[in-house]
């Protein structure tokens, strides 16, 4: 018995491989975080105060709870959900519309319940339809693309592309301004979401699940792990997360347009573009099987440190959309790199 | 010893990190020789392999061609100089002709040139590997596994190769189509190249080749002549150890009461329905050739592929599987051919893939915080031996046998009633090959059931119990224990209806 065991040994640590490489990619990304901090500290004004950091936490939380949505759906293997700013698009819609109309009843104006409620059923809805096309194994970028055309399509009819407002005092004030224990509910809502999705992941049936889909599908399949209900899911988990910041958005803003999450969103303008380069630039492994929310979490507060830092430093929305891009590229560079490294024996 | 080696390697070591895979290797190769490469997995033939083709620059010792000192720093300066792989994993372009890709470099073709031109160049090349019959324009992928091998040799011809190096080139084929790779590297060897064969299959390496280079640990264990020198020695230089019998006894008496029953099963690829039975506690081989309809009844069995009609009754229930994860419900456990594809999870750890079938039973409504996997998992490792302190390794870093033994151990925590295995020793060294057999051996004395399919006919006359024959999609026959004959079911499997003899 020992005697084959000995016979049969690797040629690489394999161990120490596994350790150096999760090490070096965590060590690599705070190490970026700390070059962006002293680089602050010195040579950018009113960048170490705790407002600050609040903004940036608070800028991160909006797009952070997306990635950690579309986290699942990369990690279970079926690559991106490119409807994620047509999907809050609708979503805001419906919930203005509820705040504004009450879908026509006079009785549910303002009811920040049932606007939610409605709001959500929408994400949900367009989750399980896309993700059931994928399923039965449509390809995950044609599906979302052509659902992205017929979600922002039916937003923008149903409001007449116009702005629907809603005055204040209303009942959504404490998910979109309000906060709690000096945190804005939007940042705590970020932080308790992150922890909730690190939590599946690690320690349900359903996190190990999308790991090993997202591995290799066929060998899922034959272990009794169909990606048919992993995509339905693992895409309403995504549509859902979108729908929840496209009401906290709304509430904040106390309008709705069709358009909001294509222009004068974050950084880089466009919604979609942002949440998939956070999901990159923690480190995701872009065929599936490979990652965390976590690594999603650090990405998403990473990218609003670097922009938070260029807007007090006086850029422009070109530039910064730029640096977006750069970041983008240099994790998918890094991260191949060490990637590569780990499976050399297959 | 009438001429000087063509090909002279002595002291060569190579490290990869704290670790040896080569420590003082000598090859050597004469003009026009057969010369066989074996050694288990990880002993260190696929580096010598690497060193020899050019890949692996960085190693320590002599390297002599013709007499000649060389050192190659890619691949391609050892083609000039007429060194030539074939891999295992073929390189070559399945929507494309068979010519096109034998001239796909472009040396040596004009810069422009028909398809036309192309066939005629290919011709002789072809004739040559013994694709007499096959038209240089088909698509490769028209062609069989087997022939793609053969046309993948010739394009190493092509361009002048003087040294062929085959690895395990019919690891993947069933015997009719190794037979034909083998009277390739016979007829090259006659018209004086020199080929390096590597291969698990022991009797192939018996039949062809004239001198054998062992390897055990890195360390070359001297060149043995054939013609004096038995499978048993072999094996024990292979080993360093004699390895007392690869297939284990069989069990004293099987009940005769059946456990699973399949009736009328119809899956793509054979051409009529299939019944039969098998009995509790009993190994049940099917046996065939690639195309022959047993891997397909295996995967049908499971619910992996769509049968067109008929049922299977076990446990007293009737129903036919629709998918794997209802076979699975019903206990039915299946081991895939090709593990890479869909038998393991290799970016995924060890112990994520031995409890992947069963996560509902190690998990308590849903939760798993790992105290439960972790011992589920060491003890399925403990059982199939594997080292119990890798399960939290990437499964993609083990040697080929383990990995097979991982991709057939997961199935025991479903604790299947039924075990199907689709060729349970593919790719796999001898040593493991003798425990993969001991543990089915011994599944099948705990009582379960185990059907299994093979392509490799030593495997078909000594392990199972009983065998079931198949030819291009047809049940044959059936052997109880004391009629299983090698030449019978060979004639079964390859010629059975005398069609050669017409």
């Amino acid at each position: 018995m020992t005697t084959i065991t000995q016979n049969n040994k690797s040629f690489f640590p394999s161990k120490f491989l596994q350790f150096y490489k999760d090490r070096t990619l965590l060590a690599i990304l705070l190490s970026l975080f700390a070059v962006m901090f002293v680089y602050g500290i010195f040579f950018t004004d009113n960048y170490l105060t705790i407002t600050n950091f609040k903004a940036i936490i608070r800028d991160a939380a909006l797009y952070g709870i997306m990635a950690i949505g579309l986290t699942f759906v990369t990690l279970s293997g079926n690559f991106f959900l490119l409807s994620l700013k047509e999907t809050a698009s609708i979503c805001g819609v419906t919930f203005a519309m509820g705040m504004a109309t009450g879908f026509g009843s006079p009785d549910l104006v303002g009811n920040f319940l049932v606007s939610l409620l409605a709001a959500l059923s929408v994400g949900v809805l367009s989750g399980v339809i896309q993700g059931y096309f994928v399923g039965m194994g449509g390809n995950p970028i044609v599906v979302t693309l052509g659902g992205a055309g017929i979600l922002y399509g039916i937003g923008a009819w149903w409001s007449d592309n116009l702005v629907i407002n809603f005055k204040r005092p209303h009942d959504a004030e404490w998910l979109g301004t309000g906060s709690f224990l000096g945190l804005p509910s939007i940042t705590l809502a970020f932080i308790l979401i992150a922890i909730a999705a690190e939590l599946v992941l690690r320690h349900t049936n359903f996190g190990r699940k999308v790991y090993l889909v997202g591995a290799n599908k066929a060998a899922g399949r034959a272990t009794g792990h169909e990606n048919f209900s992993m995509a339905i899911i693992v895409f309403t988990i995504c549509s859902v997360c979108c729908a929840f910041v496209a009401v906290a958005f709304v509430a904040q803003m106390d309008s709705a347009q069709s358009n909001y999450f294509s222009a004068e969103f974050g950084s880089s303008g466009d919604m979609t573009i942002l949440v998939i380069a956070t999901v990159m630039v923690g480190g995701n492994s872009i065929m599936g099987g490979y990652g965390s929310t976590l690594r999603t979490s650090l990405g998403a507060i990473f990218i609003a440190m670097v922009d938070n830092m260029m807007v007090l430093q006086g850029f422009n929305s070109g530039p910064r959309i730029v640096g977006v891009g750069l970041m983008i590229v240099f994790s998918i560079i890094v991260f191949g790199l060490f990637a590569k490294g780990s499976r050399a024996q297959e | 010893m009438a001429s000087d080696p063509v090909l002279k390697i002595s002291n060569v070591s190579r490290t990869f990190g704290a670790i040896q895979a080569l420590k003082e290797a000598n090859f050597e190769i004469n003009e026009g020789e057969i010369m066989g490469l074996v050694g288990e997995n990880g002993a260190g033939k696929s580096t010598l392999v690497k060193i020899i083709s050019g890949f692996d620059p960085g190693f320590k010792g002599s390297y002599q061609l013709n007499g000649k000192e060389v050192k190659f720093d890619t691949p391609s300066k050892a083609e000039e100089s007429g060194i030539a792989i074939a891999q295992q994993e073929l390189s070559l372009i399945p929507n494309m002709s068979v010519a096109e890709n034998i001239f796909l470099t472009g040396a040596k073709v004009k810069k422009f040139a028909t398809l036309n031109t192309l066939s005629k160049m290919a011709r002789p090349y072809l004739d040559e590997v013994g694709l007499t019959d096959i038209d240089p324009s088909t698509r490769i992928n028209l062609l069989s596994v087997g022939e793609q091998h053969l046309v993948e040799v010739a394009r190493l011809i092509s361009r002048e190769a003087k040294i062929l190096i085959l690895d395990e080139p019919t690891a993947a084929l069933g015997e009719l189509e190794s037979r034909r790779i083998l009277e390739m590297v016979q007829r090259l060897a006659k018209n004086g190249k020199s080929i390096i064969y590597v291969s698990h299959r022991l009797d192939e390496i018996f039949k062809i080749t004239k001198r054998i280079t062992i390897l055990r640990d890195g360390v070359s264990q001297g060149v043995q002549e054939t013609k004096d020198i038995d499978v048993n020695k072999l094996v024990e230089i292979m080993l360093g150890r004699e390895l007392a019998n690869m297939f284990p006894s069989r069990a004293d008496h099987i009940s005769l009461v059946s456990k699973i029953e399949v009736k009328d099963l119809w899956p793509d690829g054979v051409l009529e329905p299939v019944s039969f039975s098998a009995y509790q506690g009993e190994i049940l081989g099917l046996s065939g050739q690639l195309g022959s309809g047993a891997g397909e009844v295996l995967a049908s069995i499971a619910g992996a592929l769509k049968s067109r009609s008929g049922s299977l009754t076990l446990n007293g229930e009737t129903f036919l599987p629709k998918s794997p994860s209802q076979a699975i419900k019903k206990k039915i456990a299946y081991c895939s051919s090709d593990r890479k594809k869909d038998g393991l999870f290799l970016g995924r750890p060890i112990f994520e893939n031995l409890t992947s079938p069963a996560l509902d039973t190690i998990s308590k409504f849903g939760f798993n915080f790992g105290s439960t996997e972790d011992s589920y998992a060491k003890n399925l490792a403990q059982e199939f031996l594997i080292d119990v302190k890798r399960v939290y390794d990437e499964s993609g870093l083990l040697s080929g046998g383990n990995q097979q033994k991982v991709a057939l151990g997961k199935w025991l925590s479903i604790k299947p009633d039924v075990l199907l295995v689709n060729e349970p020793t593919r790719g796999v060294d001898v040593g493991a090959k003798s425990e993969i057999y001991q543990r089915m051996r011994e599944l099948a004395a705990r009582g379960i059931t185990i059907i299994f399919a093979s392509t490799d006919i030593q495997e078909i006359t000594y392990l199972p119990d009983r065998v079931i024959t198949f030819y291009r999609g047809m049940m044959i026959d059936e052997h109880r224990l004391e009629q299983i004959k090698t030449p019978v079911i060979l004639k079964e499997i390859t010629d059975p209806f005398n069609e050669t003899s017409i």
